[in-house]
């Protein structure tokens, strides 16, 4: 037991080592699974962890590959975990230098859905958080143009929760072809 | 837009480009604010197309899910079908046998060929070349007939399951393969003919809609469109899945991102992919197709309906709670679709429905940064960037 | 053409007699001017249609018209959301009568495999449909076939669905 726990310690990436000497306090969990770190960290901080990995010289994850969320209102191992946050925002990383990928999860309750907004450091931010709040209802704060992306602007609700239906809530049945500004 | 009138101080115009337009192929919707003929400012819209993908992941099994993946980038929905099951199994912790791995990447080429070709037809005939149309859909009717042969449709193809393909390639197969390849620079050669030193499409596709690879990276482009600016990024080389890192190819890359680098890397592709194929074919092994596991892959339709043991694994497999049982946990795995990087993630609660499945495509990253290439160019540039793009709309709104 | 010799009035046959509907109808008939509102998979279909193989201007419906002004035949192609909707109908709405419309493949018909949030399903519902063409995608001949079949309507002097009747 004790050998293998040296030998992971010894292949710790350089992402979760560096994590863990500057924002120690941060981290809720962090995790190795099929080769790409994974790491939850604080609502609070995430902007300033996203800065760091995207910032460091040695890590410079430059590349936004993906701003996402998940619902875990049905997960109940994930609730337990985490303090009962019915929402989990996922950022995917990857840098070109070093080749490789991190997940940088943040828990968010439904009672505070706010999050700072990572459009200032990747461009690519951008529509990704747009269509986080189209899908999910959760509020970037910062981001300089927060509409609704897929669904029209007139749209109720915010269908990949969980508790919205699979076939809507009669949406498409409905129009008012008058009304429509196309 | 109504601010933007408001500051005009000339004579200044607001046009919307789509969502019904011959350039954008669909369900694009631009809002150009335009000073004579250039463009102040462009405002891409998206979301005309959107069909559900993600929440529908949540609803049907593994299995059923590789349907829905077809109808998502319709130029090359074998690559798709291959990213999702590919991203499955790494969740399901499975290797599939070496046969199946190098049909998956012949199909995937092939596929990439298709795309391409659709590709280059459309931005042709959008700048108005409208035999490069035709030549194109000459050699992708050609495909088709392979890919009809082997998985039973021409575009709409649900050729991979989770484990390995619906079946084996057919007798023959090779041969028609090694005969469209062969004839396929050939008839590539015509195109280039037609376009690579014609004034008129140089003139209209070179150093416009131009971006350099610092922005692209922060804009998150990928794919042909990455590496026109000179980045030489492949997941095929720099994380290869599958069996990519058994065969030799070169990635191409351009030097100044504009649409003429973005043509000319994609038709390179074409003839790189050509080379992945004949090594594939040359080196294909023999054995079984598929993995011999009775809980995740469906047994042979002879068996299925001739014996009882067959029956009742067909009957396992399909049964909720019986068949394919994804361990509990999350993924996220990329492949390089014809367009650029395709990752799903797939976040599993220990059911055989997945908890939550996302979809990067890599369309919505290059419309995104669609404003960042058109501004300050002419309003006439708008079809020969978007057409450089290959903004598929199924993709982008999922 | 729906063409009849003239009584035997001695001339021959050199006189034939019809109706002004008859003759109108055929021209329309065999210069159809298809608008395609192709959005997802089924446009690629249609664009092999239109490509070198099946080549739809055998049945003189070549003249492919992105402006609804133009275009009598409305090809509804891929799936219709609930942000598209709207544009489509006013697509159809400026189009100039008669008008014909083909619902191509499972999704503009009814849904297809996407009973979702987000998706019409089918486009029958807010615009009349003359034909429509089961598959997803169907393959091109069966595109083919619906404008044969549009067609023979026109020939039989049918008028359009959602339509009064042709002046």
């Amino acid at each position: 037991m004790n050998e293998e726990k040296e030998v992971e310690e010894q292949s710790k990436p350089l992402v979760l080592e560096k994590l863990e000497a500057n924002h120690a306090d941060t981290l809720l969990a962090q995790d190795e699974s099929r080769g790409t770190v994974v790491v939850v960290v604080r609502k609070e901080q995430a902007y300033a962890v996203l800065e760091y990995l995207k910032t460091d010289p040695e890590l410079a994850y430059t590349y936004l590959v993906d701003v996402t969320a998940v619902d875990n209102s049905q997960m109940e191992s994930e609730l337990i975990q985490f303090d009962y946050a019915r929402f989990m925002v996922i950022y995917q990383l990857y840098s070109y230098q070093g080749q490789c990928r991190v997940r940088v999860k943040v828990p968010v309750h439904e009672n505070d859905l706010s999050i700072s907004s990572v459009t200032g450091l990747w461009r690519a931010a951008n529509w990704l958080e747009r269509e986080t709040y189209d899908m999910f209802g959760i509020h970037f704060e910062g981001h300089p143009d927060l509409r609704r992306i897929l669904m029209p602007d007139d749209f109720e609700g915010h269908p990949l929760r969980k508790d919205y239906p699979l076939q809507g809530r009669g949406e498409r049945e409905r129009f008012n072809f008058d009304k429509q500004n196309v | 837009m109504q601010s933007g009138l408001e500051r005009a101080t000339g004579e200044k115009m607001v046009l919307s480009f789509g969502p019904q337009h011959p350039a954008t192929h669909g369900t694009l919707r631009i809002v150009l604010e335009l000073d004579g003929e250039s463009i102040l400012k462009a405002t891409p819209h998206a979301g005309y197309l959107h069909t559900g993908f993600e929440k529908l992941g949540e609803h049907l099994d593994y299995n059923q899910y590789i349907v829905v993946t077809d109808r998502m980038n319709y130029l090359s929905p074998l690559s798709n079908n291959f990213g999702y099951v590919l991203a499955v199994e790494q969740l399901l912790g499975i290797e599939v046998p070496k046969r199946c791995q190098y049909i998956r990447i012949l199909m995937a080429e092939l596929s990439r060929m298709a795309d391409h070709l659709l590709w280059l037809g459309t931005a042709a005939l959008d700048l108005g070349a409208f035999s490069v149309f035709l030549y194109s859909f000459r050699e992708r009717e050609k495909l088709y007939s392979i890919f009809e042969k082997t998985t039973g449709a021409r575009l709409t193809t649900s050729y991979t399951r989770v484990g390995g393909v619906l079946r084996d390639l057919y007798q023959g197969c090779e041969e028609d393969i090694r005969q469209f390849i062969t004839n396929f620079p050939k008839a590539l050669k015509e195109t280039h003919t037609l376009l690579t030193r014609n004034r008129i499409w140089m003139d209209r596709t070179k150093g416009v809609g131009p971006i350099s690879g610092d922005d692209a990276i922060d804009y998150g482009l990928t794919g042909p469109c990455l590496r026109a600016t000179g980045v030489a990024h492949d997941l095929r080389k720099a994380e290869p899945y599958s069996s990519y890192d058994e065969v030799t190819f070169d990635v191409p890359v351009g030097t100044n991102g504009d649409a003429y680098d973005r043509y000319l890397v994609r038709m390179e592709e074409m003839i790189q992919s050509c080379g992945i194929i004949t090594q594939v074919l040359d080196n294909m092994p023999d054995g079984p197709v598929n993995l011999e596991d009775n809980k995740i892959m469906l047994p042979n339709k002879s068996d299925a309906y001739g014996h009882i043991e067959g029956l009742i694994h067909h009957f396992k497999v399909i049964m909720d709670g019986h068949g394919v049982e994804v361990p509990k946990g999350d993924h996220y795995c990329a492949t390089e679709s014809p367009n650029g990087e395709l990752g799903f993630y797939i976040v599993s609660d220990g059911s055989g429905t997945g908890y939550r499945i996302r979809i990067r495509p890599p369309s919505f990253l290059h419309f995104q940064a669609l404003p960042h290439m058109l501004e300050g160019g002419m309003v006439s540039d708008t079809v020969a960037v978007l057409g450089s793009l290959n903004v598929i709309a199924g993709e982008l709104d999922r | 053409m729906g063409l009849d010799f003239g009584p035997d009035t001695g001339t021959d046959g050199n006189i034939i007699t019809t109706t002004i509907d008859k003759v109108v109808n055929w021209g329309r008939k065999n210069s159809l001017w298809p608008m395609p509102f192709g959005t997802a998979c089924c446009a690629i279909e249609m664009m092999a249609t239109l490509a070198s193989k099946f080549d739809l201007s055998r049945f003189g419906s070549e003249a492919i018209r992105f402006s609804p002004r133009q275009s009598d035949l409305l090809i509804v192609s891929g799936r219709i959301s609930i942000k598209m909707m709207p544009v489509l109908k006013r697509i159809y709405d400026q189009m100039p009568d008669p008008k014909w419309v083909i619902s191509m493949g499972a999704c503009a018909s009814c849904g297809g495999v996407f009973d979702t949030y987000t998706l019409i399903q089918g486009v029958d519902q807010f615009i009349p449909v003359d034909v429509y063409i089961p598959g997803c995608p169907p393959r091109p001949e069966d595109l083919i076939d619906a404008v044969l079949q549009v067609q023979q309507k026109i020939a039989s002097g049918a008028s359009p669905k959602g339509v009064e009747a042709i002046l």
